[in-house]
Parts: structure tokens; C-alpha cells; sequence
């Protein structure tokens, strides 16, 4: 196929010149005919005759560079006598030649620094308009459920309770569990230095209620959960079914959001408080094995250690973590685009946004009550 | 044109069968299409048509039979030889299947950068080409796929297909979703691009207006089986009840 080495000769004739292209003058060899046509001068101001006796094979990239570099050197289209070609050949040069006119290179995209910023500022303000917007219609969704109670889907709330809540349970007592043992066994080494021991009761206890199971628990919904239902609203969104939902005279916030709004709000603290039972659990294991502490002594002191107080201010948390999860995935599934990688991008982003959120609010609270339930 | 003859066939299907589910979809298909042909493939919806194109493509492998490509048997490659054979060849999906992430630009440059050692100036030099073959405005080189109308997705995923220069192009379904008028005028752009290129084309297609406008040859695919294989005016006069319904049903919203 590669016998002959394309080349190009130009001749002098009487009213012109004479160019001889030989060989393969395809795609495979364009380099090669690019630096050919660079350094073959062809005078402009002549008729230009292309004679293609000895050309091998001719494909359209092969034309468009013989086409641009001439017209680059100045020779215009109607100067040029095209001699020996075949008919298919000449239908193809046509074809290009005439394409090529309007000519106009692509403009790269502008990358630089300041407007990359400057769009990245304005969307982070769109986004976040968008937001409020979003909490606007949820708002507007919940004040239609409280006037007629009946639009709440309750097969699609009692589902999603399910994933939510039921499914997400194993991982949530495996985690709290350990995270129990490993705190107990940790702390546990420093009361024993003072011979306090008993007080691993009061630390542990306290700390998994206030804070590690509320945090623990959330973290883990918004990476399981909230991934999910921007997921499978982008998903949605793909393929027109929101869309459709609309068209059926149904709001997609009422069919969409409001179950998973509030399954999520009340799987949540249910979800914290198993936490909160496994991560002393753990810890009574730790302490009685360890630290010489019986479970009856152990319990006992959690008992008076801990105050139901703590409990409920642990739990009171977890409803506005769940609530700004299933707004931030909720908001994220719809504003996903109609192409593949807008799902991952979007879940990717609600994952971030929505444990960000979550130790915002965390520490918002903590910042609000400093006394809270101790 | 007359069925080609085995020797300068670029596509030959011998014997082919296919089992999908619990049901045979080809019995034994036999065609081959000539250097410079442009044939449609029809038949009723779930005949099989979407399946043979992949069978043909390398996708999928038929039950039993042969599928030749350019004289070399496709089901029996190895997977450098059939990639080989694949830079040969451009196929045009149903949606266009435009990498939704790329800009046209960066769709029709994609092949090139994985088949064609070019330098970038030369590569988007032959990628404005291509999109201005397929008939489309250059502004349109910066633009995704989502922000392009379904006529110019199509255009930008043929400039994709054209983009190796290939010398047989599949089509599946090429006017689906169009409007007659784009569909019109995109039969007319495949038609100039497969006389100039010298293309050999195969496209499972639907549309009448197709068939009589600017093919070649058709073939009809019934029950399993190639009922007819010729030219449209004999094959629209055979006498067979699947064909004349097909037919007929053109004229009646006429």
C-alpha cells in the first residue's frame, strides 16, 4: 500500500506552472505532504495546472491541505486547471474546495485566569439563588401537603423510610459500635493513669451522645443517602421522567422531594439513637474488660452521668442535618444536565456540600448552646 | 446496480444466525455489498435490523455465519487486527452517541487523536474540514452535543464518522427523528458525500422517502431471512404481503 513515497513536483510550463503530486495523498501520510506543500513554491500570479497521473490515492484529507496551502501561497481556485483526475476524484475536490470557502478556524476556548474566576464567582452566586429558590417551592410543596394532607405520597415516603432508615441500619450499629470500643479503649488508658475509671462511663457516654453518633450517623446518610437521591433525580432528569411527572399535572417537588424530605428527617434521629445505644454497648464492653468495670456498675453510672437532656439535644440536631442532606441532594439531582457526567458531577457535589453542611450546623450548635443538655 | 460479485464485496454476511432469548432472529442470512454501494436494510420493528448492523460493526458476535469485512472474517480477529479494521469503517448511531462531555470539535478530533499521529494544527485544520463537510456552521464547533438541535447531532456524529477517512460507513436509522426537511436534506448531504468520497454505505432505515430518494439497493429482512435484495423499483414490485403493506403504506398518506 506505502509503495511510492508521495512527492510533488513543480514545473515551469509556457503560461504557468505544472504540479505532479505522486503517491498515497491520504490521511496516513499528511504530515509528510503538509512539509511537501510548505517548501514546493508556487508562483500566484499564473495558471496553475495539476496533472494527477501519477497520483496513487487521493482522500479528502488530502484535498483540503492541497486546497489551504495553495490558497495560502495566494493562488485562487479558478487559476487552477485540474488534469488526469478521476471522476470521483474531481467530485471530491469540488466537494471540499467548495465547503472550504466559508472558511473560518475554530476559536479555542479562553481558559485564562480571570474570567475562569470571574465565571466560577457567578455561578457560586447563581448557585446559590438557585438554593433559595429551591427552599422556596419545597416551602410552597409543604404548605399544599398541610392544606390537603391527601397529596402526600405515602407509598413513595414509606419506601424511601425504608432504604433510609431500615437498609442503612447494620452499617450504622457496625459503626457506632466500633467507634464505642475504639473511644472507650482510647480514653480508658488516660482514666486509668488517674485511677479513675469509672469516669470512662461519663466520658464516653456524653461524647457519643452529644456528638459522635449525631455526626457519625449524618456523615454516613449523606454519603449513603443523599449520593442516592441525586442519583437517581439526575437519573430522572435524563431521561425526561421529570419532565413527564410535570406534564401529568403533578409537581415534582410533591412526587420527589417531599417523601425523601421527610423520610430522611424522621429515619435520622431514629437512626442516631440505635447509634447511641450501640456506641455504649461497645463501650461497656471495653470498660468491663479492660478497666475492671462491671456492666451492672458501668450502666449504673450512665445512668446518673448522663442526662436525658444531653440525650435529646443529640437527637434535636439530627432532623436539620437530615433537612439540609436531602435539600443540598434533592437540589443537585434537578440542576443535573442531560449528559453523562453532569450525574457524577452533581453527586460528587452533594456529597461535599452536604458534609460541609453538616459540620457547619454541628458546630453552629455547638457555638448557640455551649450548655446544651449537660 | 447489480448484487456485487464475491470478489470486490467490502461487506459480506454469509450463513449468519442469530439466537437472542429463546428465539432464532436470523435463519441464514446471505448478502455483500460492492465497493460504492449504498444499500438500506428494512424490515418491521424487532426484525433485527439494529442487531445485524452490530453483528456487521464487531460488537456483538452472530450465533453461527460469517461476517466479512474488507475479504477478513471479523469473528475471528484478534483485537489489534479488528481495531485495524475498525479505523476502516465510521458508524453513525441512532442518537448520534456524541460524547456528551466533548464539544463537537473535540468529538470529531477524538478518532483522530487515537488512530492519526497528526500535530494539533493539522488535526483541527482536517476537524474544521469534516465539520464543514457534514454541513454544518463552524460556530457550532464549540458547542456540546446538549446545546446542539437532533439535525445537527446527527451532522456532528457523521463529521465524527468521516473523520478517519473511513471507506464504509454504517448508519442506524440516519433520519430517525428528524423533520422531513432535514431529513431530506440529510439524505441528500450522505448521498454527495458518498458519490465524492467514494463511501460504501449500509443503513438500517425506516424512511420511504430514504429508500426511493437515494439508495441504491435495498434489503428486505423478514421472519429471519433476506426476502428481497435489488434495486427499489423491483423490490417494491415483488409480490409479498410484508413488502406490499411496507409499500403501500407510503402511498396511503400521500
Amino acid at each position: 500500500m506505502n509503495s511510492t513515497p508521495p512527492s510533488l513536483h513543480c514545473v515551469a510550463i509556457d503560461q504557468g506552472c505544472l504540479l505532479r503530486p505522486r503517491g498515497r495523498w491520504c490521511i496516513d501520510n499528511l504530515e509528510l505532504l503538509d512539509r511537501l506543500l510548505r517548501t514546493t513554491p508556487v508562483p500566484h500570479d499564473c495558471r496553475v495546472r495539476i496533472d494527477a497521473s501519477e497520483l496513487a490515492d487521493l482522500d479528502s484529507a488530502g484535498v483540503m491541505l492541497v486546497v489551504n496551502r495553495l490558497r495560502a501561497q495566494g493562488v485562487v481556485w479558478p487559476n487552477i486547471d485540474l488534469v488526469d483526475f478521476s471522476r470521483h476524484q474531481l467530485a471530491l475536490i469540488h466537494l471540499v474546495a467548495e465547503r472550504l470557502d466559508a472558511r473560518a478556524q475554530p476559536r479555542r476556548r479562553t481558559s485564562a485566569m480571570l474570567p475562569r474566576l470571574g465565571r466560577k464567582a457567578a455561578e457560586m452566586l447563581s448557585d446559590l439563588v438557585a438554593q433559595f429558590v429551591f427552599f422556596g417551592r419545597i416551602v410552597e410543596a409543604f404548605a399544599d401537603v398541610a392544606r390537603r394532607p391527601r397529596l402526600l405520597r405515602v407509598r413513595e415516603f414509606t419506601a424511601q423510610l425504608e432504604a433510609i432508615g431500615l437498609n442503612a441500619l447494620p452499617i450504622v450499629v457496625l459503626m457506632t459500635f466500633l467507634i464505642g470500643v475504639v473511644f472507650a479503649f482510647l480514653l480508658g488508658i488516660q482514666v486509668q493513669k488517674f485511677g479513675a475509671n469509672i469516669f470512662i462511663a461519663d466520658g464516653v457516654a456524653i461524647a457519643i451522645a452529644r456528638e459522635l453518633s449525631p455526626l457519625l450517623t449524618a456523615i454516613l446518610i449523606a454519603g449513603r443517602s443523599g449520593a442516592a437521591f441525586t442519583a437517581q433525580i439526575g437519573a430522572m432528569k435524563v431521561t425526561e421522567e421529570i419532565d413527564a411527572i410535570s406534564t401529568l399535572g403533578l409537581s415534582p417537588i410533591q412526587v420527589l422531594v417531599l417523601p425523601r424530605l421527610l423520610a430522611i428527617i424522621i429515619a435520622m434521629p431514629l437512626l442516631t439513637f440505635v447509634g447511641d445505644v450501640m456506641g455504649v454497648l461497645g463501650a461497656s464492653l471495653v470498660a468491663n474488660a479492660q478497666l475492671d468495670v462491671t456492666y451492672y456498675t458501668f450502666f449504673e453510672r450512665v445512668k446518673s452521668a448522663l442526662p436525658a437532656s444531653t440525650v435529646w439535644f443529640g437527637l434535636a440536631k439530627t432532623p436539620v442535618f437530615a433537612a439540609a442532606i436531602a435539600l443540598i441532594a434533592c437540589r443537585n439531582g434537578f440542576a443535573v444536565q442531560r449528559d453523562a457526567r453532569s450525574v457524577g458531577e452533581y453527586t460528587t457535589k452533594t456529597v461535599v456540600q452536604s458534609l460541609v453542611a453538616v459540620i457547619l450546623i454541628d458546630a453552629l450548635f455547638a457555638i448557640a448552646f455551649p450548655e446544651g443538655g449537660l | 446496480m447489480t448484487p456485487a460479485r464475491a470478489s470486490d464485496a467490502i461487506l459480506q454476511v454469509a450463513g449468519l444466525h442469530t439466537h437472542l432469548g429463546d428465539q432464532w432472529l436470523h435463519r441464514g442470512l446471505n448478502f455483500s455489498i460492492g465497493r460504492g454501494e449504498v444499500v438500506a436494510l428494512i424490515g418491521g420493528s424487532g426484525t433485527g435490523k439494529s442487531v445485524l448492523l452490530r453483528h456487521c460493526i464487531g460488537l456483538t458476535r452472530p450465533s453461527q455465519g460469517k461476517v466479512k469485512l474488507f475479504g477478513e472474517n471479523i469473528c475471528e480477529l484478534s483485537r489489534e487486527r479488528l481495531n485495524k479494521v475498525r479505523s476502516r469503517y465510521g458508524v453513525l448511531f441512532q442518537e448520534g452517541a456524541l460524547f456528551s462531555s466533548l464539544t463537537v470539535a473535540q468529538n470529531v478530533a477524538a478518532p483522530l487523536n487515537e488512530h492519526a499521529r497528526l500535530p494539533p494544527r493539522l488535526r483541527d485544520e482536517l476537524v474544521a474540514m469534516k465539520i464543514r463537510l457534514a454541513g454544518l456552521p463552524m460556530e457550532a464547533a464549540n458547542k456540546r452535543p446538549s446545546e446542539l438541535s437532533g439535525g445537527m447531532k446527527k451532522r456532528a456524529a457523521l463529521a465524527r464518522a468521516l473523520a478517519l477517512e473511513p471507506e464504509l460507513l454504517f448508519l442506524d436509522e440516519p433520519t430517525s427523528g428528524l423533520d422531513p426537511i432535514s431529513a431530506r436534506e440529510f439524505d441528500y448531504l450522505l448521498r454527495v458525500l458518498c458519490d465524492s468520497l467514494g463511501l460504501t454505505a449500509l443503513m438500517a432505515t425506516h424512511d420511504l422517502d430514504t429508500l426511493w430518494g437515494m439508495v441504491d439497493r435495498v434489503i428486505v429482512l423478514h421472519a429471519g431471512k433476506v426476502i428481497a435484495d435489488g434495486p427499489v423499483k423491483e423490490v417494491a414490485e415483488i409480490d409479498h404481503e410484508w413488502i406490499r403493506k411496507y409499500f403501500s403504506a407510503h402511498s396511503g398518506y400521500r
